[in-house]
């Protein structure tokens, strides 16, 4: 009985979680200048839309550039930063650590307000490139996090092998741990791009007139309630779903592969 | 394998200069700027806060409605995290992924989902007017209420999934223990389960109570002029008023009561280890 209680509850609390994205897909499909629901005729009209306003097109551009400047950045200083973390040992660690993952914990808004004071005092304001690496380290978090999560697990015994046999440490660590890291740059990758992708508050402070494609949204919607807007979030959603469901299987095969790696149990 | 000293540092150098650039120093720069005004120290922004009208009542409204938020997600989360507890390995995993897959779109699109959903000519209110609840469509959005369902459904996932962990931390042997000395299935759940479990589900309580006080988004889109939280009111002093000293002021009061969240999270999970186990440490 108690079960069944509790099922019917399940369904309805998803339901809520869910109700967004069940409304989303038929509103985005109308075709009638103000959003609507349900929709009187269906019509890709506002997915066109999208794609002949020059705005709309350049915001994307500019958050796919900052997206991937931000994600190479914090996946090369993340991963180095993490090899350190991982495998010497000292004093500062652990605040070091602390440091590398609390943009995650602080709100945004704090370090929004922080970055624009010093931006304006540095004129970095209205800059891509200062955006890209303020996105960098929005989205290093994520990176420190699964690297160092992923390089503990990693069996040392097949890097000191590479040394023994005369590799170079780089060497030894290309050819033995970054294989094995693979799965994790990528799954961090994907995590990366969207923490820089989805950025609004910071973005909305430091950005100047350059629009990404949140904030331009985000302007839309204070002035009017655009049918466009549903038509790119369902977009999105798709290409968000699309990343996160690649990295899964990036890592999950990854296990498999090293569960069953024999070398590795010795 | 322990790396040399050189090499670790030169491997850290390029992380922690963004670090410190971008973060570490700006924050410190917002912190110095609630009791330094560029040339001496001074008392003054804390004072005018304290003596603003607006800011206190922002100030109390955004710790009320996060601790209301906070709440709700768990009251709502427990029960969903026991029923997910129950469910075989294969089901759970299912379920997991289906709370977690409004985790993917961007905050910015749930919320503004809410306004097609419960705006005036919304589909809640034209359901409601259907039914014959009400005559009239009624105000929702720009309410509190609004601004109240839309952090609990960006802020559940979270809490139900910390309720979780903590729910399969416990040591099913316990339960067991206490059904077989004769325990009813409720007084298992009530005196066993819930006991050992409600420390982990706190600590999912205190991530969504921190991840409330920084919420700018929502509040601006589905609240009134009576929603504005915090971060709202440091966006209008920054931009409108152009008082960067009170910004300052209300940024550092917001980590204050972010660091003091934390240390209660970690006082929390030091101790959990050897309760949720009840003392039968592995």
């Amino acid at each position: 009985m108690t079960r069944i209680v509790l099922l019917v509850y399940f369904v309805l609390v998803t339901g809520f979680l869910l109700l967004p994205l069940i409304f989303l897909l038929p509103i985005s499909l109308t075709n009638s200048q103000f959003l609507e629901f349900p929709p009187k005729s269906l019509s890709l009209r506002w997915y066109r839309e999208f794609f002949i306003d020059q705005s709309w097109v350049d915001a994307t551009l500019v958050s796919l550039k900052i997206g991937f400047g931000a994600t190479a950045i914090s996946l090369l200083l993340g991963t180095l930063a993490s090899v350190a973390l991982v495998r010497s040992n000292f004093r500062l660690k652990g605040i070091l650590t602390a440091i590398f993952i609390a943009p995650l914990i602080i709100p945004s808004v704090v370090i929004a307000l922080a970055l624009y004071i010093v931006f304006l005092r540095w004129r970095l304001v209205n800059n891509i490139y200062a955006l890209t690496i303020a996105h960098a380290m929005i989205a290093m978090p994520y990176v420190v996090m699964i690297i160092t999560g992923s390089l503990r697990r990693f069996d040392m015994t097949i890097e000191r092998a590479a040394r023994i046999l005369g590799a170079t440490p780089v060497r030894a660590f290309i050819h033995t741990t970054l294989p094995f890291l693979t799965p994790a740059l990528f799954a961090s990758g994907i995590l990366a791009f969207f923490a820089s992708f989805d950025e609004l508050i910071i973005t909305l402070f430091i950005s100047g007139g350059l629009q990404t494609l949140p904030v331009r949204i985000w302007n839309d919607l204070s002035l009017k309630l655009d049918p466009t807007v549903p038509a790119v979030a369902v977009m999105l959603t798709l290409v968000s779903i699309l990343g996160m469901t690649v990295g899964e299987i990036a890592r999950r095969r990854n296990e498999r592969r090293y569960q069953s790696n024999p070398i590795s149990e010795a | 394998m322990k790396i040399r000293w050189s090499r670790t540092i030169l491997l850290l150098t390029p992380a922690t200069l963004l670090a410190a650039m971008l973060f570490v120093y700006p924050v410190f720069g917002v912190l110095s700027l609630t009791v330094h005004d560029g040339t001496s120290f001074t008392g003054e922004p804390i004072r005018q806060v304290f003596n603003s009208q607006l800011s206190i009542i922002v100030l109390q409204r955004t710790f009320v409605t996060a601790a209301t938020v906070t709440l709700i997600c768990l009251l709502m989360g427990y029960p969903m995290a026991y029923f997910m507890a129950g469910l075989s390995p294969r089901k759970r995993v299912l379920a997991t992924y289906l709370i977690l897959l409004p985790f993917w779109i961007s905050v910015l699109i749930r919320t503004y989902t809410w306004i097609i959903l419960l705006g005036r000519e919304g589909i809640l209110n034209k359901a409601l007017v259907a039914i014959g609840l009400t005559a009239e469509p009624i105000q929702l959005l720009y309410t509190p209420f609004a601004v109240h369902i839309g952090m609990v459904q960006i802020l559940l996932p979270i809490v139900i999934l910390t309720c979780l962990t903590s729910i399969l931390d416990v040591e099913r042997d316990l339960v067991k223990a206490a059904r077989i000395l004769g325990a009813t299935p409720a007084q298992a759940f009530w005196k066993v389960l819930f006991p050992l479990s409600v420390s982990g589900a706190a600590t999912g309580g205190i991530i969504c109570f921190i991840l409330c006080l920084g919420f700018f988004v929502t509040p601006t889109l589905l609240g009134g002029r009576t929603s504005l939280l915090i971060a709202n009111l440091i966006d209008l002093q920054v931009h409108k008023t152009l008082k960067w000293d009170l910004a300052a002021v209300m940024a550092s009061a917001m980590l204050a009561a972010t660091f003091t969240c934390l240390l209660a999270y970690w006082m929390l999970t030091r101790k959990r280890a050897e309760f949720a186990t009840g003392g039968l440490a592995r």
